[in-house]
């Protein structure tokens, strides 16, 4: 009889978020039991802030075209990683020395950690999401012209 | 290291995302190999209705932008089940197993039928939730451990909190939900078989290798 | 012991216990969109916790998987609905019908766009092309733009081979990426742009 109650609120595809959702509540108050959890010290990629420094939070070091050491997981495979962490396109080189706000809009250029990690260390990441927005985007717009139709 | 699929057989490194094929994998691998290509040549059934107390039944059609909507959707629905198998970083296979979840709606969402696109709706918000809770279980693995690499995650040297675990299961669950709930009747309802039964194959194949994932970890 | 990390994941938690909660209650269609997206925010939280340049490049990705479904969701969601009708089709004021200003704004914000470049100059870049879209009627042809999304996405793709098969390459994989990010941000913005209205 349970059974059978079980199986027709599931039945209706209406009920299937709110189960979904208490799942995940449920699951949200399960990690909360599990508190306190520990923090590895030993991170990849640790956060370095120079204090001083134009390019702060992302100076990592280095005159562009040189090679910086960076923590990745595998360094034998990506023999060229720190080149993109050094670099900085002309236009930020000259704003990084005439002004000390270089950091606010390091990530819009292209060079620095961030691209490093998303394009060379962990570019499959990188590959994989430009696919899901492709996919969606595909979805959208097929029924976008399909409604207009 | 601890060898649930088997002894890894090659690697093939993309910078920290190490993709390694061991006989488990492997298989799976294979195998949404083969469904991809069967999508990719087979063409789609046409449901017929019967109208009761006659001779006179109908085909469904359909439209050829529709057909190649769907084939294009399995098609990457195939790859990305491809991906998932053989990824050995955790959160490069949360990745994979979104992109499944979202051309899992796509290969649903192309047909016309009001019902049949509800359906889609509803999966589609579900497969939105579950990226929450596998997120956070990739993001929670890297805080704890200090690494998201499987190969180095599977040498068991630092414990992986059971809640982390939990919440990566309950997200693919999230993703791969379509074929388990009674949602499926409905879903099913839509015509064009080989493409609908991708959906199937996807989320058994990404629970196969969740299964893994948690034992190896 | 509590650290700073597992305080954070109790407040992270916390605000996504409440969100589910209320997801569970809902049963409007389109506030169950509203409210996963906000659920959303809590995972990112989770990632931002890492605190290392690894959690930023995770953001990303995670953040760029939920615009992407809630995009997709929402056009089925207006289909389910069967909502044809648009009443706001662009801007409705005459000015910026009628005079060049909305040309030369766009054509600025594209250029500095461009300047720019990555991520942020495609937003920005895009924004200008939003502007004019929505300024003026537009006919409605994606082809170009969907055309120059596929280009950018296999210019991206490409560069992750060359960075991973050739990595002494590395500068030209970098410009690479980065010209097929800011192709993609300004294609992807277009294409909302022009979605949210067509000429009657």
């Amino acid at each position: 009889m349970i059974i059978q109650r079980i199986s027709r609120v599931l039945s209706n595809f209406d009920n299937i978020l709110p189960v979904f959702a208490a799942a995940c509540a449920a699951m949200s108050v399960f990690v909360l039991l599990s508190l306190p959890l520990p923090y590895s010290e030993d991170q990849l990629y640790p956060k370095q802030i120079v204090p001083g420094s134009t390019l702060n939070p992302y100076d990592r070091g280095g005159p562009p075209f040189t090679q910086v050491s960076i923590h990745s997981q595998y360094p034998e495979n990506s023999p060229t990683a720190g080149y993109v962490t050094a670099y900085l396109t002309p236009l930020s080189l000259f704003i990084s020395e005439h002004t000390a706000y270089m950091g606010t809009t390091i990530v819009a250029h292209p060079g620095g950690i961030l691209d490093e990690i998303l394009y060379n260390t962990r570019g499959l990441d990188t590959v994989v999401e430009p696919t899901i927005l492709f996919v969606a985007f595909a979805i959208a717009a097929y029924i976008f012209r399909k409604r207009e139709a | 290291m601890n060898e649930i699929g088997g002894a890894p057989l090659f690697f093939l490194e993309f910078g920290d995302i190490v993709i390694y094929f061991t006989p488990f994998t492997l298989t799976l691998f294979i195998l949404a190999l083969v469904f991809t290509v069967f999508v990719l040549v087979s063409r789609p059934e046409r449901q017929i209705d019967i109208a009761f107390g006659g001779d006179a039944y109908y085909a469904k059609e359909i439209s050829l932008s529709e057909l190649r909507f769907r084939r294009f959707m399995s098609i990457a629905c195939g790859l990305a089940c491809m991906g998932a198998m053989v990824t050995g970083d955790v959160f490069d296979f949360t990745l994979f197993v979104s992109l499944v979840g979202i051309c899992n709606v796509g290969i649903v969402a192309a047909v016309k039928s009001r019902h049949v696109q509800n359906a889609a709706y509803q999966y589609g918000l579900v497969a939105l939730a579950g990226t929450v809770p596998m997120f956070s279980a990739a993001a929670m693995i890297a805080a704890t451990t200090g690494t998201l690499s499987m190969l180095e995650l599977a040498k068991g040297m630092i414990l992986i909190p059971v809640a982390a675990k939990a919440l990566l299961v309950l997200g693919v669950m999230g993703e791969g939900m379509a074929p388990f709930y009674a949602a499926k009747a409905e879903m099913f309802r839509a015509p064009g078989a080989p493409y609908v039964i991708m959906c199937s194959l996807s989320s058994l194949l990404i629970f196969l290798r969740v299964a893994e994932v948690i034992l190896l970890l | 012991m509590w650290n700073e990390y597992s305080i954070g994941l109790a407040a992270a938690f916390a605000c996504a216990l409440i969100g589910f909660l209320a997801l569970v209650w809902e049963r409007d269609d389109l506030h169950k969109l509203l409210l996963i997206d906000l659920v959303e925010t809590a995972s990112l939280a989770v990632i931002a916790l890492i605190g290392t340049d690894l959690s930023e490049a995770l953001i990303l990705p995670g953040l760029v998987v939920g615009i992407a479904e809630l995009l997709a969701l929402s056009q089925i969601y207006l289909t389910k609905e069967g909502y044809q009708h648009h009443p706001v089709t662009r801007l409705n004021i005459e000015v910026m019908m009628r005079s060049p200003a909305p040309v030369i704004i766009s054509a600025i914000l594209v250029v500095y766009g461009i300047i720019l470049s990555g991520f942020t100059g495609g937003g920005i870049a895009g924004l200008g092309i939003v502007f004019l879209l929505m300024s003026r009627s537009f006919s409605g042809d994606f082809h170009a733009l969907e055309m120059a999304s596929g280009i950018s996405w296999a210019l991206w793709v490409a560069a992750f081979f060359v960075f991973m098969f050739a990595p002494q390459w590395w500068y030209m994989a970098l410009m690479g990426a980065a010209i097929g990010i800011l192709l993609k941000v300004i294609a992807k913005m277009s294409l909302v742009g022009a979605m949210w209205g067509e000429p009657e």
